[in-house]
């Protein structure tokens, strides 16, 4: 019974391993935490597994898993960017230099992405998976005008490192 | 354009860079477990070696040399003493080492052959510990009965085969006694590794 569990969860996992690793990769900056992330996910997903029903969709169910992972190993490790101020990191990193190419740009807001806080990196993750505001604020147990406000704010920000 | 539509495109065009951990890759991350058991049994061997340090400090007291010294067996009681710490030290080191390589091993074939060495490690421990136990108990007991205390009967007229025969009976026994509580304390850690590589090992196939 356990060795079937432990196989359809090994499978499925594998099939939607792009998540986690997308995960891991908004959160972390190098390989090594990279894989320790994805196996401390790996780890809360297989524990949560027996309690998944399947009344949502498994990469839904894994997005929620992840992310909650993440969110909790980066405040315990208080690596947070010790409530640094959005506008103070888009300073730094704009004050680095402009330059108008487009990987330049990406660089930059890769760059800015990788300061926010826990939250609200999490909800750029899921706008860039291209979820809806009620399955980002589903996800993240936040109320969807939240969502939307915050992301709001996050969007007008980024706007400003790119133009200036 | 939307700046974050330009991240959000880029973003998708760098999915196909993502790397793809095939099952064999993720299994091994399910049995973390492996790495909890063998570090409760480095604890375990500590806190034994804590314990035996404690009661040898405890019971060795003066009256304790002096009848060491009755029977003849005070040099090789040091000797004893100094040979088990030292073989001690070096199997909790080997513990140690067990359980440092196998919280770094991330391939599936790594962790079997890492398993099977902490398990093997662990039965020579319980093997030794069984051994010098036995040769120490049968020493002291054979001594004490060459050397008796003086006023007492002296070693004429013991009927030798029956003596032996006690001895090795109490040896056995106390022997037993110490396998039991050994079964106990890492028995269940073993059997869940030998589960964690049996599951390893169905995998690989």
């Amino acid at each position: 019974m356990k060795k079937e569990l432990e196989h359809t969860f090994v499978e499925l996992l594998e099939k939607n391993q792009n998540i986690v690793h997308k995960v891991c990769r908004i959160y972390t900056n190098d390989q090594d935490s990279h894989n320790d992330l994805f196996q401390e996910i790996t780890i809360q997903l297989w524990k949560a597994y027996p309690k998944f029903r399947g009344d949502s969709k498994f990469s839904t169910w894994m997005y929620r898993v992840a992310l909650n992972t993440a969110i909790t190993i980066y405040r315990k490790a208080k690596r947070a960017p010790k409530t640094q101020d959005f506008d103070s990191v888009l300073f730094k990193i704009s004050s680095t230099g402009y330059d108008d190419t487009e990987e330049q740009q990406l660089k930059l807001m890769y760059a800015a992405v990788k300061e926010l806080n826990d939250i609200d990196k999490a909800l750029v993750f899921l706008y860039l998976e291209d979820k809806d505001y009620r399955e980002i604020s589903e996800t993240l147990g936040i109320s969807e005008v939240n969502a939307r406000v915050k992301m709001n704010r996050i969007k007008k920000k980024l706007r400003t490192i790119l133009n200036p | 354009m939307d700046e974050l539509e330009i991240l959000k495109k880029d973003w998708k065009r760098r999915e196909n860079d993502l790397p793809h951990l095939k099952a064999s890759e993720i299994y091994p991350m399910l049995l973390k477990k492996s790495s909890s058991i063998v570090k409760w049994i480095f604890i375990i061997s500590l806190i034994e070696l804590s314990i035996s340090t404690f009661l040898n400090i405890y019971l060795t007291d003066d009256q304790f040399w002096l009848q060491v010294e009755t029977i003849h067996l005070k040099t090789i009681t040091v000797g004893i003493y100094i040979i088990n710490y030292l073989i001690t030290f070096v199997f909790i080191y080997c513990f140690y080492k067990n359980y440092r390589r196998i919280s770094t091993t991330d391939s599936a074939s790594m962790l079997m052959e890492n398993i099977l060495k902490t398990r093997k490690i662990v039965k020579y421990y319980i093997i030794y510990v069984l051994i010098s136990t036995g040769i120490t108990t049968m020493l002291f007991f054979i001594f004490s009965i060459l050397y008796p205390p003086v006023g007492e009967n002296s070693v004429e007229g013991i009927n030798w085969f029956w003596l032996l025969l006690i001895g090795i009976a109490v040896t056995s026994i106390l022997l037993g006694l110490i396998w039991i509580i050994y079964s106990l304390l890492y028995g269940i850690l073993l059997r869940k590794l030998k589960r964690n590589y049996k599951e390893l090992k169905r995998l690989e196939n």
